[in-house]
């Protein structure tokens, strides 16, 4: 085996769903970071449960992506791809997500019998200068897989990665030990085992490549965990007391987890029979004093939204939390988008106000639900925690965060505040309701209706008081926006190009201004993560460039202007237009961001660009 | 000043004028006036805590009964008081909870939660104003609006037979099922207390009448119209009307002969079933909690650590 020196790679496992890709990634990236790697995973799931195998409907499989350095998003394209059959490498090929010197290895195995689309695929492969590498596994490992029922090919494309990766072999087999030692029969683990050791072996005899990225001493504690597990975690740590959900990719592994964890934090875990019922219970709960929370996803979303504008009338504070898939309708379940920030922020019928915040990374998750909380109370608004299908099934290697242990949301510390750009808001705030009381307090009988009320809470249809009552609920959103600091800016303060993402969008945006920058492109970069309301600064910000674009998963054209540049065209009067806004359910790529920086660079002004793919 | 801050201390009886806020915009003789004294009169008897009682509606003109009884109160949106409710008997169960829905608000845009609320039993008096139709609206049909009654939406005259809520609920597996009605204060106050007093879901329908768009209905004047249900474990018929119109004997742990009083023709009102014993499920999510060892928060990532 060569072994060619990396600082960062990415690479990818094909298989058909049902046959353990994600499991075994799991495996690798704990082997991985247990060697002193940084890593981000991505898994590719379909939305069926059982999709026919050796069809382009059941690509199911992993990406990952391992550095000597932390990473912020899971970048490029793939260095190396192992594919269990010709099938899935086609589907993922049409992803266009390959470097050019890019390495596909192809199990053979199901050539016999499907001979005419495995050369048509090699084909497509070498047509694309991409070299493949045939390989199928030897008869010993065959056998076993038998045995088993064809469970455990996993672990022979493992044992590849590993040694293409120079991971040693123990350090996967004691993760591998560690994942299935409780669940697996001990004959079973260790025909596991063996099939894995036959892969690593194999590898290193019969690949000719491998890439050797440098190990970092590990500094404090680190943790690897997702973006939804962070969430629910943070849930906890916030101090919620009762969570309320119907199930929904690619949220509903947030119930699973509190399902499993809630009770012995003193939580409930609701399901409810609809998405309507699951924030009717989180409202009651806070209507009776105790902080509550509800969870979805698109479609979900839009059947809150009766109740999120009767939250802002009634002064029930209430978080939800979005976890945007493709839409519109059922779209995509297990493919990433931003496209729900505008019924977010519009939705429900009359002028309701709410705040939406995002997560840009798994570390946010964990806080986001005490920053909601303490905006939920401050205001008694709905407030919004978006994040997406990337961010909420990504893995990433941590520094482990600090547990706040929130019972109240003044205990909640300066460095969350900093962390949402966002500084205290004043100690009074005027709500449209005189009486904010929980029932069980004596002396102020608390009555609440969606219907216009005076000051007192009675039903009230006068002109004067409607129109009160609004600006009093805006204006606590004004006091956030006073509140709002700086956001998160990459390279210089002026230039030619101001990128502008928001949500998940942080690590490819930041990652991408380095590629500008190290090219001497005068392109700089902004993150948001309150995008409702937005910062007061921007249009002066963004006057200190030319133009200003942005980057998005979420559809947009030369006529229709993507969501965040629709708000952000509103609120700044500045022309921006998208760099990129696709709605491909594939998160945007560091490098398609420096490509379409560049030509927007040579481009006359005004003109959008958007790519293509 | 405002009647929401003149609630009592504990120590001081509660009295009917205490629980007044302000005028019902409802029309004379609307049965709703019924129904909202006869949860007042209820509360006094009893004495319950104002400030732990909890009104929560949904939107019709039943809707607005929270608005119009001294406690805690949310008219949240139509058909989905349950709900709310729901999430109060799950965080708040210290708390007296009363959920007040229309026959459009519980059997047409709120029935799933109707099902679901009945079927997790969570300890709250359910009452379902039944003036079989949509008032509020002005004059629609509703999903128990007799069949041929004509309305602003079906004006040749309902086409179809109602559904049957007494029935529903039993079906559903109610724990406790009971019929009443506006006008008989009596009746309508003894049912209350023992709807309060079930372990679970009281599930109370209660003939409402709606002069406004349909005098016709419900002829509250003579009795012999509908029967009683009466037993030992029941609730005693009106003591006003009584006499007037037939009784008999019903044992409200008889399923069937529930089922075959509200499948009849004839209108019988009482109660028809009631089980103490069927589970809870704000108590299996609060037992849950207790039997589970409790964690410290400061420990909460240790499970994700690497080592
Ligand atoms: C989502 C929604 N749809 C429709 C309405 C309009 N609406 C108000 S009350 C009502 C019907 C009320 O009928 P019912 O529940 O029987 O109550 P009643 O007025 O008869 O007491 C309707 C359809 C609404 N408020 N909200
Ligand atoms: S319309 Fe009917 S239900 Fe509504 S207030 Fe008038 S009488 Fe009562
Ligand atoms: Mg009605």
């Amino acid at each position: 085996m060569l072994k060619e020196k990396k600082k960062v790679s990415r690479f990818e496992l094909l298989m058909d769903a049902g046959f353990g890709a994600q499991k075994a990634g799991d495996i690798l990236i704990s082997a991985f970071a247990a060697t002193g790697k940084f890593v981000y995973i991505e898994p590719m799931i379909p939305a069926e449960i059982s999709p026919p195998p050796r069809t382009a409907a059941a690509l199911s499989g992993v990406i990952i992506r391992v550095a000597d350095f932390d990473i912020t998003n899971i970048g490029n394209d793939a260095d190396v791809i192992v594919a269990s059959h010709e099938i899935v490498l086609n589907r993922r090929l049409d992803d266009e997500e390959t470097n050019p010197n890019c390495r596909v290895l192809l199990d053979m195995g199901d050539k016999p019998g499907n001979e005419e689309t495995y050369e048509k695929v090699c084909r497509r492969v070498t047509d694309l200068g991409l070299s493949i590498i045939p390989f199928e596994t030897d008869a010993e490992s065959k056998a076993l897989i038998q045995s088993m029922q064809g469970a455990g090919k996993n672990m022979y494309y493992i044992g590849m990665l590993a040694a293409i990766y120079n991971t040693p072999a123990e350090a996967v087999e004691e993760k591998i030990k560690k994942t299935f030692g409780k669940k697996l029969k001990e004959d079973i683990l260790a025909k596991n085992v063996k099939i894995f050791d036959n892969g690593y072996n194999f590898a290193k005899q019969g690949v000719f490549f491998s890439y050797e990225i440098e190990s970092r001493p590990r500094e404090g504690e680190k943790i690897l965990i997702d973006g939804n597990t962070s969430l629910s975690m943070g849930i906890i740590d916030a101090g919620i007391k009762l969570f309320s959900g119907y199930p929904i990719t690619p949220a509903s592994s947030i119930m699973h987890t509190l399902a499993r964890s809630f009770p012995a934090y003193g939580g409930v875990v609701h399901q409810a029979e609809d998405e309507i019922a699951a924030i009717g219970t989180a409202i009651g709960a806070y209507f009776g004093g105790v902080p509550s929370v509800t969870c979805t996803s698109g479609p979900g979303l839009s059947l809150k939204q009766e109740f999120i504008g009767f939250a802002s009338a009634a002064e029930i504070p209430i978080i939800v939390i979005d976890a945007q898939r493709s839409g519109p309708s059922t779209g995509m379940p297990t493919k990433t988008e931003q496209s729900d920030l505008l019924a977010a922020m519009f939705g429900s019928h009359g002028d309701n106000t709410k705040i939406v915040l995002s997560v840009a990374n798994v570390i946010d998750c964990f806080y986001a639900p005490q920053m909601a909380r303490y905006l939920a109370e401050k205001l008694r608004l709905p407030v919004f925690i978006m994040t997406d299908f990337l961010t909420a099934n990504s893995y990433k290697i941590i520094d482990r965060p600090k547990a706040n242990e929130i019972t109240n949301i003044d205990d909640i510390p300066d460095f969350v505040f900093e962390r949402f750009h966002l500084k205290r808001l004043p100690a009074s705030i005027e709500m449209v309701r005189l009486i904010q009381s929980i029932p069980g307090t004596p002396g102020a009988l608390r009555r609440v209706t969606g219907l216009n009320t005076d000051r007192e809470g009675k039903v009230n249809y006068f002109s004067k008081q409607n129109h009160l009552g609004h600006q009093i609920r805006n204006q606590k959103v004004n006091l956030v926006r006073q509140a709002l600091v700086k956001p998160e800016m990459f390279g210089k303060e002026e230039g030619e190009l101001l990128i502008v993402g928001w949500g998940s969008a942080r690590g490819t945006i930041e990652e991408a201004i380095n590629l500008c920058q190290a090219d001497g492109l005068p392109v700089a970069g902004l993150h948001l993560k309150i995008v409702n309301p937005l910062p007061p600064m921007l249009k002066d910000i963004f006057s200190k460039y030319k133009r200003v674009m942005t980057v998005e998963v979420a559809y947009g054209d030369n006529i229709k202007f993507s969501p965040l540049a629709y708000i952000l065209r509103a609120e700044t009067l500045t022309d921006v237009r998208s760099l990129i806004s696709l709605a491909s359910g594939r998160p945007i790529r560091p490098k398609s961001i420096y490509a379409m920086a560049k030509a927007a660079l040579s481009k006359k002004e005004g003109v959008s660009l958007v790519a293509s793919s | 000043m405002n009647t929401q801050l003149q609630d009592k201390s504990a120590e001081q009886p509660l009295t009917m004028k205490d629980l007044q806020t302000e005028n019902p915009r409802w029309c004379l003789g609307c049965g709703d006036f019924g129904i909202i004294a006869a949860v007042k009169r209820f509360l006094v008897d009893t004495q319950l805590i104002a400030y732990k009682t909890v009104n929560v509606s949904g939107i019709g003109c039943s809707g607005r009964a929270p608005n119009y009884i001294n406690t805690y109160g949310v008219h949240s949106i139509h058909g989905r008081p349950i709900t709310i409710a729901t999430g109060l008997a799950l965080a708040r169960p210290d708390l007296n909870l009363f959920v007040h829905s229309g026959d459009g608000d519980a059997l047409s845009i709120g029935g799933n939660h109707l099902i679901h609320g009945i079927n997790k039993n969570f300890k709250c008096v359910f009452l379902l104003y039944d003036n079989e139709l949509y008032a509020l609206t002005k004059n629609q049909t509703s999903p128990t609006t007799r069949k041929g009654h004509k309305t602003m939406t079906q004006p040749v005259g309902t086409y179809l037979d109602p559904i049957n809520p007494v029935r529903t609920a039993l079906g559903l597996g109610a724990s406790f099922v009971a019929s009443t009605t506006d006008w008989m204060p009596d009746h309508l106050a003894s049912t209350l207390k023992a709807a309060f007093e079930h372990p679970g879901f009281a599930f109370v329908h209660i003939s409402q009448r709606c002069p406004h768009f349909d005098a016709e209905n419900f002829d509250h004047k003579t009795s012999s119209w509908f029967t009683f249900l009466k037993h030992a474990n029941g609730i005693a018929p009106d003591k006003r009307l009584a006499e007037k119109t037939e009784i008999i004997e019903h044992d409200p742990s008889n399923i069937e002969a529930a089922f075959k009083y509200a499948n009849a023709e004839r209108r019988y009102y009482g109660l028809f079933f009631q089980d103490k014993s069927k589970a809870r499920y704000d108590d299996i999510l609060h037992n849950l909690i207790k039997d589970t060892p409790q964690k410290p928060r400061s420990k909460i990532l240790d499970q994700y650590m690497l080592e």
